[in-house]
């Protein structure tokens, strides 16, 4: 949610994965945008907040830190095959709401400015979406979620959590350790992923993402709600 | 009959036989127990058919009992039972399961995230007694976390990093990650914040602990958004496998726990069905840290 003033790279279709600010030096430890991009450190799919998802996210290390900073993948198809028959049947037609505000709230930040309710307003998905080419069904999950339709907040922030604690086990995930010039993409629609903690007021990160945007919707938006 | 311990884990939760624990103690008796939870952590007892007060006058050995009031969102006219009595059900006065919208319901589901009983008050519990009185067959744990071994097997800059921050505890936090943000402003009075210690040690053995819980909103000095980060990462190392006991409840059981070297949480269920636990809670003696002054 950075101003155009403030962003670091010329194209507003690089996503700045970056610790730097526009005049490349290290974020201060209460810039906004350090607060903001901490939210990369919860589970999440990028763009779950956008009623069409992404596609693929490609994700470019220029400048990596010496140690942390890895990059975790979770993978939705095999946590969802591993949920139990009575789970699958529970959930298979469950509709989330998504927002950037409700992954930011979890850590306490809520300082998103004038101009930027498009992009908190919520938007909803299938909690179980099947991909177009394989056909194999995966579990939609995301920090981003704050709600199901139809359930009490509460209740339902306590099965996400669940659900995505089962999901982020040790045997579905993939740690990545970056080196230089590494290129990682992956399946947003099959897969979460979050960013580990490294010394960022001491260290350059470096990373740069492009994003394929998704083509379809997951689930029928509210009509007034949904955000592009 | 002589009291026995056996290991459920390792080192960390420990079956205890050869005594009846409704009926009145020695002193002997007693302090075996004490210290066996010093040694272990939690202790689990099967086939106690407590009534209240019989619980109540076992948790007497080991304290004075802490007062429920400031810990939930249930008036008085409302509870079940007796003030020194935690209500750990799913019941209203009725007896009947709370109805899926209910408040107070929503409120305790917070008990499904990790934590550490009324860490939320400026002298927090020591031990935490639950009874189950009617237990559910499906669902229903009640998961431990070891937190003298997690904060052992952290790394020495770790260590060294968090051994002299201060956390603040609120019921406030804890039920705002679960989205329930409606609180009267009685009720924000009740759950203003207290500060704690993230490393506390134990007053008997020495042993140093992590002082987690999801009553933690910051950490004193810190930007919130970096607090909250960072006791996730903390929490989520403390509750691997290889720290926890998951308890599986049978009908009177009586499970005790340590909050000073301990988290918990419990499971979901299927909350159409009756689940009747009931907490005693022995109080703590002393600060883990100054406050601020009112």
């Amino acid at each position: 949610m950075s101003k155009p003033n403030d962003q670091r790279l010329g194209s507003v279709e690089m996503a700045d994965i970056s610790n730097l600010t526009a005049s490349g030096n290290l974020r201060e430890r209460d810039d906004n945008r350090r607060m903001y991009a901490l939210g990369n450190r919860l589970w999440h799919s990028d763009a779950s907040f956008r009623a069409t998802g992404a596609i693929y996210s490609l994700l470019s290390a220029r400048v990596v830190p010496v140690s942390g900073g890895d990059t975790e993948f979770a993978d939705m198809r095999a946590a969802y095959d591993a949920l139990d028959d009575r789970t699958k049947g529970e959930i298979e037609d469950l509709v989330t709401e998504h927002s950037i505000a409700f992954s930011r709230a979890q850590l306490g930040f809520a300082e998103y400015g004038p101009g930027n309710e498009d992009k908190i307003r919520p938007v909803r998905h299938r909690l179980v979406r099947t991909h177009p080419v394989t056909g194999r069904k995966s579990l939609y999950l995301s920090a981003h979620i704050g709600s199901i339709v139809g359930w009490p907040v509460p209740e339902a922030r306590a099965f996400i959590r669940d659900l995505t604690e089962h999901a982020t086990q040790a045997p579905f995930t993939y740690v990545h350790k970056w080196r230089v010039n590494d290129l990682v993409m992956w399946d947003n629609r099959t897969t979460m992923h979050r960013a580990r903690a490294f010394r960022d007021l001491e260290e350059v990160c470096d990373l740069r993402r492009t994003t394929i945007k998704g083509t379809g919707l997951t689930a029928e938006q509210v009509p007034a709600l949904a955000a592009e | 009959m002589a009291i026995s311990i056996k290991d459920l884990t390792p080192g960390f939760a420990g079956e205890v036989s050869g005594i009846d624990i409704t009926q009145p103690l020695t002193p002997a008796q007693v302090a075996e127990l004490e210290a066996g939870m010093d040694r272990y952590g939690v202790l689990v007892y099967h086939d106690q058919r407590f009534t209240d007060e019989q619980q109540k006058a076992f948790s007497l050995n080991f304290g004075p009992l802490e007062h429920t009031a400031g810990g939930n969102v249930t008036k008085a006219a409302d509870r079940r039972l007796d003030p020194h009595m935690a209500d750990v059900s799913n019941l209203g006065v009725d007896h009947k399961p709370l109805g899926r919208d209910d408040r107070r319901r929503l409120f305790n589901l917070g008990n499904q995230l990790w934590h550490s009983d009324s860490s939320f008050r400026a002298i927090p519990a020591k031990y935490s007694l639950l009874s189950g009185r009617i237990v559910v067959d499906q669902g229903g744990n009640t998961e431990f976390a070891d937190m003298r071994a997690a904060y052992d097997a952290l790394d020495a800059r770790t260590k060294a990093e968090i051994e002299d921050l201060i956390c603040e505890h609120s019921l406030i936090y804890s039920r705002g990650t679960l989205g329930f943000t409606e609180l009267s402003e009685d009720e924000k009075r009740m759950f203003t914040p207290v500060r704690q210690r993230l490393v506390r040690t134990h007053p008997v053995t020495g042993r140093k602990s992590l002082y987690l819980s999801s009553h933690i909103g910051t950490i004193v000095g810190w930007p919130m958004p970096e607090a909250r980060a960072f006791i996730r990462d903390l929490t989520e190392h403390a509750t691997q496998k290889q720290f926890t006991y998951s308890h599986k409840w049978r009908q009177y059981d009586l499970v005790m726990w340590d909050n000073r070297v301990t988290m918990h949480r419990v499971r979901r269920f299927d909350e159409s069905q009756v689940r009747d636990m009931r907490r005693t809670t022995v109080a703590g003696d002393s600060v883990t840290v100054e406050q601020l002054a009112a």
